[in-house]
């Protein structure tokens, strides 16, 4: 089957845009103007996309949120893929970037917003001169700025570029970094869709959601459903990395297993067992390499049945030769490294799990210690102000699931002697 | 009731406001949601998450606005199965929460474990301890027992001077934001900010100079935790040792209502003394906030350049006399002056003063006599104004937003009072259409709808075409604010005039939130006025001063210099002046009377919003000198046999008895207090430290004769002949600017030194290139005889052939007092040969 979003394997260059415009690109934008913008959101409501971020929320639901008041409102294009392991956005952003941007400007035109921004990591700074140069191309074809295609219907595009902060990739977050501000989640509500970005009505969607958009116009809902599987249809792009031989960006209907899946990337690197998997980078629960995991369906409902997440699909495989206190304190630094700060829970449990941790991988730790960690972490959940406090607690509280052997046979019986016996030291237990 | 929904707290109903967020229903029927990053002054942010609640809806029965009910014959409650914060959470109609579950109390038990992690629990060296909410939190929710190690924690900067008045203690910063959300929610100057992130978020300043604003001291107040302390008080005393004494701010008309920490000091000597001011709540004046003026300005009481014994001239020097001495001889000289007798009082005497030493003017007339009872300054006239349609009893600024229109003509209220400026901005956030009318640009312009440039001359025209502007004419209410830059005495008059006249033709007097205020500038000057003292009175006894002149608090001659020739030594003319320091005035003195500064006695004052509100005596008083209302009625005894009063409460109630204005303002009644709403001052010190309860009074504001239904109608004056200038002349307009160099200020606050400026001039653009200027010259301004050295300052919004000059930071060649023409020149610099 060919590819729907990773068409350059297909077709390459057809991220320029005279080769997408030769391959039917700008259809989906100039069928949906001839729809009525509520006709448009019914159609992708039909076709029940879910959002690629990572929340699976569904597409069409979150733009019929938008209301239809006066003044401006906006589309904010989540381009600030941070997450470990994720690494699908950039293929589109690349070498696709044109059928992205139609799919935004069709979500603009179903909510009748008058600018769109994409919000790119900074780190995809080589790609935003080549984004903005794709603009300008379709800008000069009439599908950018004023009466688009005969509209009377006008929409700006703007690219903008993160500092390099994962919690921007947290949407309300990404508005403050849009607007200028210290990149922190907001309270909800009000929510994106009432006062989002400049406090106008904003729908926020992920680059690979609305790539699928554009298709879905022109081929209709009930084609987009006949991929995948019901609750979870459509075409998905599965970011494999960690112990595979062939890691890459695949792209497969919704619903294969993980088994499937990693038999098409090449199976476990050098023949190895496969011992962990990661189905959605550092923020979904750890899952160990049973038959059970390896036979579920990649679907959101699948996925969350075992106890983890899809999320973004960014599929990372530990082989048997992986340390798991290693990879947790890993994944654990990169969340002390990556909390805003703004929440309690989130600023104070990252730090304290990663100094456990840290302890605990340098041997200087006891048993009690192994419990400790899973108590902050348990205490972290359900308490922070955005989602990052909990996926930082997610490695954590799988790995002790599944290994907490490993994290024992790092302890001693007794905690050693502290380094410097001090004058006034305080020492643990103390106040 | 539509105002009210039902909130059902651990399964009791209650009825709430309705749009109150969770925590704010809840204290309102005494239950207590712990915080540290919401105050009820602040949007809610939810970042502490301190405040989880479980939260629940009812059902609700459609037809009937019932509950729906269980099986046990409860309301059936729908529980969300995540814990909510309760400060960002507004109540609904049916809104169920539970505060005492395991699930809540754990969760509090974490977040204050949580953020014990990375504070050091200095409580014993820390000046909030004592007066902590994590503190308090801690003892309530504290795991008693530390999980975190010691040697993990992080280690920052205690002493991180955010400017020179504010130091950050890092460790102890719980990131909050309170103190960055006041800079930029309430006062609009978002000079702190958050810096970097996760663990690693920390304070910073934004501006330079940093943390430039003049309200700086608040984010001590609302700190949670030790971490923002003042330069002024940190490692002063401990809260507990501290007694809270209600007071009354001098330093302006807005008259904040504050608190004197007070304790028995061994370092003075075992005498009790003022540690701190401290913002005393007063939501209708101040609600809990002061500006650092009025927070640092308290150290003149204990200053050691204090006069202590009266002073009388003999042999052309002043030498210390006895009180007896003094008082017999000011008797003796004002008999002898046969009725030629007349007083001038400044800002900062109280009503009890101004009562007593119009009864020496009037025993010396042998009757009523207000021509000779002087105001000081005196260039602001028009209080005549105010007592018709002034703003009207029951107005709170806190209170105003949409519908309301406020003006605020010839006056930078950023400068002149501070907290006016504070409410008045808010209120303009809150969706009052604020309107300025000036001729130079003023701070209250970023938050003005209508920003109407006028010239020095031409406020009557502006006036005139607001009765035309719908935001006037058609607004619910409107509050005029009348200043007096550029103006003289008949100036300010002709303009109080004019405003009311925009009040009362467009149907705005009378009603609550509606009226006028005189931008004074002193802080009981509309006590002065009510009490028969006037602005005309000053011109004509400077014009023509009689044998005996009593000067109270009144500096004539550092604020111009011209008066020092009013006060040569001359047969037939004696001058008595009661000051703190040996100003200028009163080394020109026949007798100098010491008198007490404000935290030494008890009295009340009258703020520009005519509220009589009281002070008390917070601090030992200095052997020596005296409070004015005693000294005078001493005088009078010395005269007329009369049997002076024994207390200032009891020359109140004279006051009260002779003054119509004043009827019933006794000290019982200006004492009382009613619970106010945000409840800040409670057993919990959720929303800053112990200070804010107000157990002084919140005073009465009188009422004008609009607000008893007598409307006068009044007539817009002419618009008056433009001032002609000719080529080469400026006109030299005084402005005010809030740190000066006025001795009891100077003395004050020696922290605030470094912020006062040098003398400076502002000019236009286009006169300083003429007159070959550039920012920072020297240069000599030149009017009414005297000449002064200025740095200059090049705007280009400043009006032509104008220049600027700031009130009081040039004390030895004074700035005029009214608008004067005068010129300019550049002070060559010669350069030496080394």
């Amino acid at each position: 089957m060919a590819n729907i979003l990773l068409r350059e394997k297909d077709i390459p260059g057809i991220g320029q845009y005279d080769t997408y415009v030769q391959h039917g690109g700008y259809d989906g934008l100039k069928k949906a103007l001839g729809m009525k913008p509520d006709e448009v959101i019914q159609v992708v409501k039909d076709s029940n996309l879910r959002g690629r971020g990572g929340a699976g929320f569904p597409t069409g639901m979150k733009w019929s949120f938008v209301p239809k008041t006066e003044g401006p409102k906006y589309i904010t294009v989540n381009a600030d893929e941070s997450e470990p392991g994720t690494f699908k956005d950039r293929q589109i952003l690349e070498y696709n970037f044109q059928q992205l941007l139609e799919g935004s400007l069709i979500c603009a035109y179903a909510v009748q917003a008058s600018a769109v921004y994409i919000y790119a990591r900074g780190e995809f700074w080589d790609i935003g001169p080549h984004m903005e140069a794709e603009i300008e191309k379709a800008r000069k074809a009439g599908w950018v700025g004023q009466n688009i295609g005969g509209s009377g219907w006008g929409c700006e595009v703007y690219v903008h570029l993160g500092a390099g902060a994962y919690i921007c990739g947290e949407e309300s977050a990404l508005l403050n970094s849009i607007e200028g501000k210290l990149g922190q989640p907001r309270v909800r509500p009000p929510f994106p869709a009432v006062a989002g970005l400049y406090a106008r009505p904003t729908v926020i969607n992920n680059v690979e959601t609305l790539a699928n958009v554009p298709q879905i116009i022109v081929q209709g809902a009930a084609w987009f459903k006949s991929i995948g599987t019901e609750k979870s249809p459509g075409p998905k792009i599965f970011c494999m990395s960690g112990h595979i031989e062939k890691p890459g960006n695949y792209e497969f209907p919704l619903g294969l297993t993980f088994r499937q899946l990693i038999e098409a990337a090449g199976g476990v690197r050098g023949g190895k067992k496969l011992k962990a998997i990661l189905p959605s980078g550092a923020s979904g629960p750890l899952l160990p390499a049973t038959d059970k995991v390896l036979d579920t369906a990649l679907t959101y409902e699948d996925v969350a049945a075992l106890g983890s997440v899809l999320g973004s699909a960014s599929v990372i495989i530990l082989d048997e030769s992986t340390d798991m206190v290693w990879a947790t304190l890993k994944m654990a630094r990169f969340f002390k490294h990556e909390s805003c700060g703004k929440c309690t829970p989130c600023r104070e449990g990252t730090y304290w799990l990663l100094k456990r941790l840290e302890a605990i991988y340098a041997k200087k730790a006891t048993p009690a210690d192994v419990q400790l960690i899973e108590d902050v972490a348990k205490q972290m959940q359900g308490k922070s102000l955005c989602a990052l406090g909990d996926f930082a607690t997610s490695p954590v509280m799988s790995a002790l699931k599944y290994w907490r052997d490993e994290f024992l046979a790092y302890t001693q019986p007794q905690k050693p002697a502290p380094a410097k016996a001090g004058k006034d030291k305080v020492v643990a237990g103390g106040d | 009731m539509t105002d009210t929904v039902r909130l059902i707290i651990d399964g009791v109903v209650h009825q709430v406001p309705k749009g109150a967020n969770l925590v704010d229903a809840a204290k309102m029927v005494g239950n207590d949601i712990p915080v540290f990053c919401y105050h009820p002054k602040l949007a809610p942010v939810g970042m502490c998450r301190m405040c989880l609640v479980e939260l629940g809806q009812a059902g609700i029965d459609k037809d009937t606005g019932a509950f729906q009910l269980d099986d046990k014959g409860q309301p059936a409650i729908r529980w969300q199965p995540r814990l909510a914060t309760a400060c960002t959470t507004v109540v609904t109609d049916g809104m169920a929460i539970k505060t005492t579950t395991p699930q809540v109390t754990e969760a509090r038990d974490d977040i204050v474990e949580f953020l014990l992690t990375s504070h050091p629990l200095d409580c014993p060296v820390c000046d909030k301890g004592g007066e902590c909410p994590l503190q308090n939190l801690t003892m309530r929710h504290g795991p008693g027992e530390s999980r975190f190690l010691y040697e993990e924690k992080q280690h920052l900067a205690k002493h991180y001077p955010l400017g020179d008045l504010i130091y950050l203690d890092r460790e102890r910063c719980i990131q909050c934001a309170r103190c960055t959300r006041f800079q930029e929610e309430l006062v609009g100057d978002a000079v702190l900010a958050f810096h970097e992130r996760g663990r690693r978020l920390q304070i910073v300043t934004t501006s330079n100079p940093p943390f430039d604003t003049y309200f700086s001291g608040n984010t001590t107040d609302i700190c949670p935790v030790g971490a923002l302390t003042t330069a002024d008080f940190r490692f002063g005393a401990r809260p507990w040792e501290l007694t809270g004494v209600p007071s009354i701010c001098p330093h302006c008309p807005v008259g904040c209502n504050v608190s004197a920490s007070t304790r028995l000091d061994r370092e003075s000597g075992g005498k009790i003394v003022v540690k701190r001011i401290m913002p005393r709540q007063n939501e209708s004046v101040n609600e809990i906030w002061i500006c650092d003026k009025g927070r640092f300005g308290h150290h003149h009481s204990r200053h050691g350049e204090r006069l202590t014994q009266p002073l009388i001239r003999q042999g052309g020097k002043l030498v210390p006399a006895t009180w007896d001495q003094a008082l017999a001889l000011i008797a003796e000289k004002i008999s002898a002056a046969d009725g030629d007798v007349g007083a001038i009082a400044g800002g900062m005497v109280s009503n009890e003063d101004l009562w007593e030493l119009r009864q020496v003017v009037e025993n010396a007339h042998g009757g009523k006599d207000h021509k000779s009872l002087g105001v000081y300054p005196y260039r602001l006239s028009g209080a005549e104004w105010v007592a018709k349609v002034g703003l009207s009893k029951g107005s709170n600024f806190g209170q105003m937003g949409k519908g309301t229109t406020i003006v605020v003509i010839a006056s930078d209220l950023s400068e002149e009072a501070p907290i006016w400026y504070l409410r008045v901005k808010n209120a303009a956030d809150r969706g009052a259409h604020l309107i300025t009318l000036n001729a130079r640009p003023t701070e209250l312009d970023r938050f003005a709808k209508s920003k109407l440039k006028i010239s020095y001359g031409g406020e009557i025209a502006a006036l005139k075409s607001l009765t035309e502007k719908p935001e006037v004419k058609d607004a619910a209410n409107v509050v005029i604010f009348v200043g007096g830059e550029g103006l003289d005495r008949a100036g300010h008059a002709t303009l109080m005039q004019g405003a009311a006249s925009v009040l009362t033709s467009t149907g705005h007097a009378g009603k609550v939130n509606n009226g006028l205020i005189g931008v004074w500038a002193g802080a009981n000057t509309q006590g002065a006025f009510d009490l028969g003292y006037s602005s005309e009175a000053t011109e004509s006894l400077l014009n023509k001063r009689p044998a005996v002149l009593i000067l109270a608090d009144a500096d004539i001659v550092a604020e111009d210099a011209a008066n020092v020739s009013l006060l040569a030594h001359r047969e037939g003319k004696f001058t008595v002046v009661s000051e703190m320091f040996l100003t200028a005035t009163a080394a020109q003195a026949d007798v100098v009377l010491p008198r007490q500064s404000f935290v030494e006695r008890d009295g009340t004052v009258t703020s520009g919003e005519r509220r009589v509100q009281r002070f008390y005596t917070a601090q030992t008083p200095l052997d020596g000198p005296r409070p004015d209302w005693k000294v005078f009625a001493e005088i009078n005894r010395l005269r007329t046999g009369s049997k002076p009063k024994l207390s200032a409460a009891a020359v109140m109630k004279e006051i009260t008895e002779k003054i119509a204005a004043y009827k019933g303002l006794t000290y019982a009644e200006l004492g009382k207090v009613n619970k106010q709403f945000p409840d800040v001052g409670g057993d919990d010190p959720y929303y800053g430290g112990t200070a804010y309860e107000n157990k002084g009074g919140l005073g009465v504001q009188w009422p004008t004769e609009a607000d008893q239904g007598k409307v006068p109608s009044v007539s817009m004056p002419a618009v008056g002949k433009a001032r002609k200038l000719e080529s080469g002349e400026l006109l030299i307009v005084p402005i005010v600017e809030l740190f000066d160099r006025k001795p009891a200020f100077a003395a004050s606050a020696p922290l605030l030194h470094s912020h006062v400026p040098a003398p400076y001039v502002v000019l236009n653009s286009g006169d300083a290139k003429t007159l070959n200027l550039v920012d920072g010259d020297k240069a000599i301004l030149s009017s009414g005889g005297v000449e002064g050295e200025y740095t200059v300052r090049v705007d280009a919004a400043v009006p032509a052939q104008t220049a600027l000059v700031a009130r009081n930071l040039n004390l030895k060649s004074p700035t005029p007092a009214v608008p004067m023409v005068g010129s300019i020149r550049k002070v060559e610099v010669v350069a030496s040969h080394v």
